[in-house]
C-alpha cells in the first residue's frame, strides 16, 4: 500500500473524481453560497426585499440577540451531548454482549439492530404510539416501574426534547453497534489468549485490550454520530413540530422553518453558517482529542 | 492482499457516506401532521361548455402538484378525474404529481421557481398561503364565472381575494367542528351544549374518575399545532385573532385572552380535559371512538374515519360560543392555484382543468369519497349527494358549521406570525405564563414581525 502511493498514477484521482464532482456541486458550492448570502437581506415573501441587499453582519447580530435562537442553540447542544456519548456507550455495550458465544445471540443482535433499518419517520411514528398519554406502551412500562410523573411527553416543555432524544438513541445505538461488532470480530484472538493466560479479568481485557484496539472504530462512530445528531430532524416533524413553544426546536429544524415557513433567505443562510461552524468545531475537537489520546 | 482489503474497506465507507448523504437529503420533508389543512373538496363551475374546447388546439402537457392530507385514496380519485378530463380534452395531458403535505407542495414549487425552472402549471396549496405566493409573484389571478361565485360558500372564498382579484378556487376544504358521543349525552340526560357554561358543565358531568385517575375525559382538545382549533374559541368569545387588514392581529384583545383562559379552565377549573398542551391530533378521534373521551374538537376531515370506527351515535356540531345560543367555527384546507411561471397555454389548460374539477357533480363526488366539505351549494342538490346525506346525516352538520365560521388566520409573513402565536399560546396552555402575559408578548412580537410588511 505504502509503496503504491509513491508511484505516480492518475488512477486514484480518476477514482475520486465522481465523488469530488458531487461534493463540489452539492456540498462545497452551497456552503460557499450560504456564507455569501448570510451577509444579505433577502425575504421571498416581501416584494421589496426579494432582491438581495447587502447588510453586513446584521443577520448574525439579529440571530444572537434573539432569545428564540439562543434557545435553539441550547436545545441543539443538549441534543448532541445527550445523544452522542450515550448512543456510543450503548452501542459498545450491545456489541460486547452480542459478541459472546451464547444461545439466542442472533435474536439479540437482530433486536438491537432492527430499529436502525427503519426510516426515522417510521421510527418516530412508532414512538408516537409508544409515547401516547395514558395507554402508550412506554407510559405503561414506566407506570409499572413506579413512574407517576407527566405522560404527555411530546407536549410537555420539560419532556419534549427528551422524547426526541429517546427516539434517536433507540434508533442509532443498534446501528453504531454493528461497527463495534465488526471491529471486535476482527481483533486478533492471540492477544486475548495471552491475556487470559496472564490471568486478566474480563473487565481488564475490555479496558486494556478491546477498547484501545477499537480506537479507530470509536473515532469513526463519534464522527458520524455527531454529524448525524446535527442532521436529524425527521422525528421532530413527526412528534413535536419543534414545540411546545420551541422547546424541541433544534438548529436544522429552525433552519427549515426560517427558510421555508418564514421565507427569510438571509437569516436562513446565517443559521447555515452557524450550523457548519458548530459541526466543524465538534468534529475537529473530536479528532484532536482522539489523536491526543493515542499518544 | 492487505491492499485489496483496505480498498474494500474504503469502498464500504464511501458507500455508507453516500447513503448517509442520501438519507440527509431526504430529511425535512415530513408534512406537518397537524396542518389544519386537510379536508374538503371544492368548487364546481358550470363552465364546461365553453368554446375553448373546440379550438384546434396544440397538444399541451401540464403538471398538477397535489398533497395528501387525509386518510383517503386521493391519488386514485384524482387520476380518475384526469382520465375523464382527457376524454373531453384529448389535446391536454395532465400529469398528477403527489408531492407530500401542503408545505411540501409549496416548497417544491417555490424551489423550482427560485432555481429558475418552469413551475408546474397548477398546484393545491393551503388557502392561507395566498400572501406568500402573491409576494413571491408566483401565482396568476383566476376568473371564475359569476354563476360559480354565486354558488360557492363565501367562507371558503375568504382566502382567495386580494387586490380586487380572485387568486385561487377552493378544492379540498374543511372546518373545525366538535364531535361528541351522543349516546353518553342521552344516558346522562344532557343536551348538546350551546354556550361555554353548558359546554363546561357537560364536559365535567361526562368525566369519569377511578380514584385519582381519569378513565374518561369530558373533552379532548388537541393543541400541538394550536392556532386553528383555538380560533373558534376566540370567535365565540367575540373577537377573532385576525381582522380585515393583512397586517393586523388581535392576540391581546381581552376577548381573546378570555378564550385562552376558558381553554385552561376546562382542565384547571372543571377537571374535564387533560392539562397543558395536548399533542394528540392523530389520536383524538380514536380516543372518542374507544370511549376515552366524550367530546373532541377536530377537523371535519376526520368524519369519514370516525364513522368507520364508532359503535355509538356520533354527533357533529359547531363549537359553542361564550353567550348562550352562539356558535363558532373556522374553515381550513387547500385551494387550487395557477402558477404564473408556466407558459400561458399551460396556464389556460390548467384553468380548464381547475374548472372541470370544480363542477358541482365532481365537487360532490370528491366530498363523498374523501370527507372534505363540498364547497358549492349546488353540489348539495346533486342526486349523489342527496343519497349520501340520507345515509350520513353528519355530513350535513359539517356543512352547517360553516355558517358560524370566521376567517382563518391569514396575514402577511404568516409563517413567522403563526409561529409566534403558537409559542405563546402553548406557554399559556402549559402554565409557563398567564394568558395576559402570553398574549401581550405574542402581540408585541407579531407586530414587530409585521412592521416591515405595512
Amino acid at each position: 500500500m505504502e509503496r503504491s502511493q509513491t508511484r505516480k498514477s492518475t488512477l486514484p484521482y480518476l477514482l475520486i473524481l465522481p465523488t469530488l464532482f458531487f461534493v463540489a456541486i452539492f456540498t462545497i458550492w452551497p456552503t460557499i453560497n450560504s456564507f455569501y448570502m448570510s451577509f444579505f437581506r433577502q425575504r421571498l415573501n416581501l416584494a421589496r426585499f426579494r432582491e438581495p441587499a447587502f447588510v453586513g453582519i446584521e443577520n448574525f447580530v439579529n440571530l444572537f440577540s434573539d432569545p428564540r435562537f439562543i434557545q435553539v442553540l441550547k436545545n441543539t447542544i443538549i441534543y448532541v451531548i445527550g445523544t452522542v456519548p450515550l448512543a456510543i456507550f450503548l452501542a459498545f455495550v450491545f456489541a460486547f454482549l452480542v459478541n459472546q458465544r451464547i444461545r439466542g445471540v442472533g435474536l439479540s443482535r437482530l433486536s438491537f439492530f432492527h430499529p436502525s433499518i427503519l426510516p426515522m419517520v417510521s421510527a418516530a411514528t412508532i414512538w408516537m404510539f409508544f409515547l401516547t398519554p395514558d395507554y402508550g406502551i412506554f407510559n405503561e412500562a414506566l407506570h409499572f416501574l413506579g413512574y407517576r410523573g407527566p405522560q404527555n411527553w411530546t407536549a410537555n416543555p420539560d419532556l419534549a426534547l427528551i422524547s426526541i432524544m429517546i427516539v434517536a438513541l433507540w434508533k442509532n445505538a443498534g446501528y453504531y453497534m454493528i461497527f463495534y461488532l465488526a471491529g471486535m470480530q476482527n481483533l486478533p484472538t492471540e492477544v486475548f489468549e495471552a491475556a487470559t493466560l496472564d490471568g486478566a479479568s474480563t473487565w481488564q481485557k475490555l479496558r486494556y485490550i478491546t477498547f484501545p484496539l477499537l480506537r479507530g472504530t470509536t473515532l469513526f462512530i463519534t464522527t458520524i454520530a455527531i454529524i448525524g445528531a446535527f442532521q436529524t430532524v425527521d422525528q421532530i416533524f413527526v412528534l413535536t413540530q419543534g414545540g411546545p413553544s420551541g422547546a424541541s426546536t433544534t438548529l436544522l429544524y429552525y433552519l427549515w422553518q426560517v427558510r421555508f415557513e418564514f421565507q427569510d433567505v438571509g437569516k436562513a443562510s446565517a443559521i447555515t453558517v452557524v450550523l457548519i461552524v458548530l459541526l466543524l468545531s465538534f468534529t475537529v475537537t473530536n479528532f484532536v482529542l482522539s489523536e491526543r489520546g493515542r499518544e | 492482499m492487505r491492499t485489496r482489503k483496505r480498498f474494500l474497506v474504503v469502498m464500504v465507507i464511501m458507500l455508507i457516506i453516500l447513503s448517509l448523504a442520501l438519507v440527509a437529503c431526504g430529511t425535512g420533508e415530513e408534512p406537518v401532521v397537524e396542518e389544519p389543512a386537510a379536508e374538503e373538496p371544492a368548487a364546481e363551475e358550470p363552465a364546461a361548455e365553453e368554446p375553448v374546447v373546440e379550438e384546434p388546439s396544440e397538444p399541451v402537457t401540464i403538471e398538477f402538484f397535489y398533497p395528501v392530507a387525509v386518510d383517503a385514496p386521493i391519488a386514485t380519485i384524482i387520476q380518475g378525474y384526469i382520465d375523464e378530463f382527457q376524454v373531453e380534452n384529448p389535446h391536454i395531458t395532465v400529469e398528477a404529481v403527489f408531492s407530500g403535505g401542503y408545505g411540501d407542495v409549496q416548497t417544491a414549487i417555490m424551489t423550482a421557481i427560485d432555481g429558475g425552472a418552469e413551475p408546474p402549471a397548477m398546484g393545491v396549496m393551503l388557502a392561507t398561503a395566498l400572501y406568500d405566493l402573491i409576494n413571491a409573484d408566483a401565482i396568476s389571478p383566476v376568473s371564475p364565472s359569476d354563476e360559480y361565485l354565486a354558488d360557492v360558500f363565501p367562507a371558503f372564498l375568504d382566502n382567495s381575494r386580494y387586490d380586487g382579484k380572485i387568486w385561487s378556487v377552493p378544492f379540498q376544504r374543511s372546518a373545525v367542528v366538535m364531535y361528541y358521543n351522543a349516546d353518553l349525552f342521552a344516558e346522562a340526560g344532557i343536551e348538546p351544549p350551546d354556550s361555554w357554561d353548558s359546554w363546561a358543565a357537560a364536559a365535567q358531568a361526562l368525566t369519569v374518575h377511578d380514584g385519582a385517575e381519569v378513565t374518561r375525559w369530558g373533552i379532548e382538545y388537541p393543541s400541538g399545532w394550536p392556532y386553528w382549533l383555538f380560533q373558534p374559541l376566540a370567535i365565540g368569545s367575540g373577537q377573532n385573532i385576525v381582522g380585515e387588514s393583512d397586517t393586523e392581529v388581535f392576540f391581546d384583545d381581552p376577548d381573546v385572552i378570555e378564550a385562552v383562559q376558558f381553554y385552561i379552565d376546562l382542565s384547571a377549573e372543571y377537571g374535564a380535559m387533560p392539562a397543558g398542551v395536548q399533542g394528540i391530533w392523530g389520536q383524538a378521534p380514536t380516543d372518542l371512538a374507544t370511549g376515552l373521551t366524550a367530546m373532541i374538537v377536530h377537523s371535519t376531515g376526520s368524519l369519514t374515519g370516525l364513522l368507520d370506527q364508532v359503535d355509538f351515535e356520533l354527533g357533529v356540531m359547531p363549537i359553542p360560543g361564550q353567550a348562550a345560543g352562539t356558535f363558532a367555527s373556522v374553515p381550513g384546507g387547500g385551494n387550487i392555484y395557477i402558477m404564473k411561471g408556466a407558459p400561458e397555454e399551460k396556464q389556460a389548460a390548467a384553468w380548464l382543468f381547475a374548472e372541470f374539477l370544480t363542477e358541482a357533480e365532481r365537487v360532490a363526488d370528491f366530498s363523498i369519497q374523501t370527507g372534505y366539505i363540498a364547497s358549492l351549494n349546488s353540489s348539495y342538490e346533486t342526486d349523489a349527494m342527496k343519497a349520501y346525506l340520507a345515509e350520513v346525516p353528519q355530513a350535513a352538520d359539517t356543512k352547517n358549521a360553516l355558517q358560524y365560521a370566521g376567517a382563518e388566520l391569514m396575514v402577511q409573513n404568516l409563517g413567522e406570525v403563526r409561529n409566534i402565536f403558537h409559542d405563546y399560546l402553548q406557554r399559556a396552555y402549559n402554565g409557563e405564563m398567564t394568558p395576559e402575559e402570553a398574549m401581550a408578548a405574542a402581540q408585541t412580537e407579531a407586530e414587530a414581525a409585521l412592521e416591515i410588511f405595512k
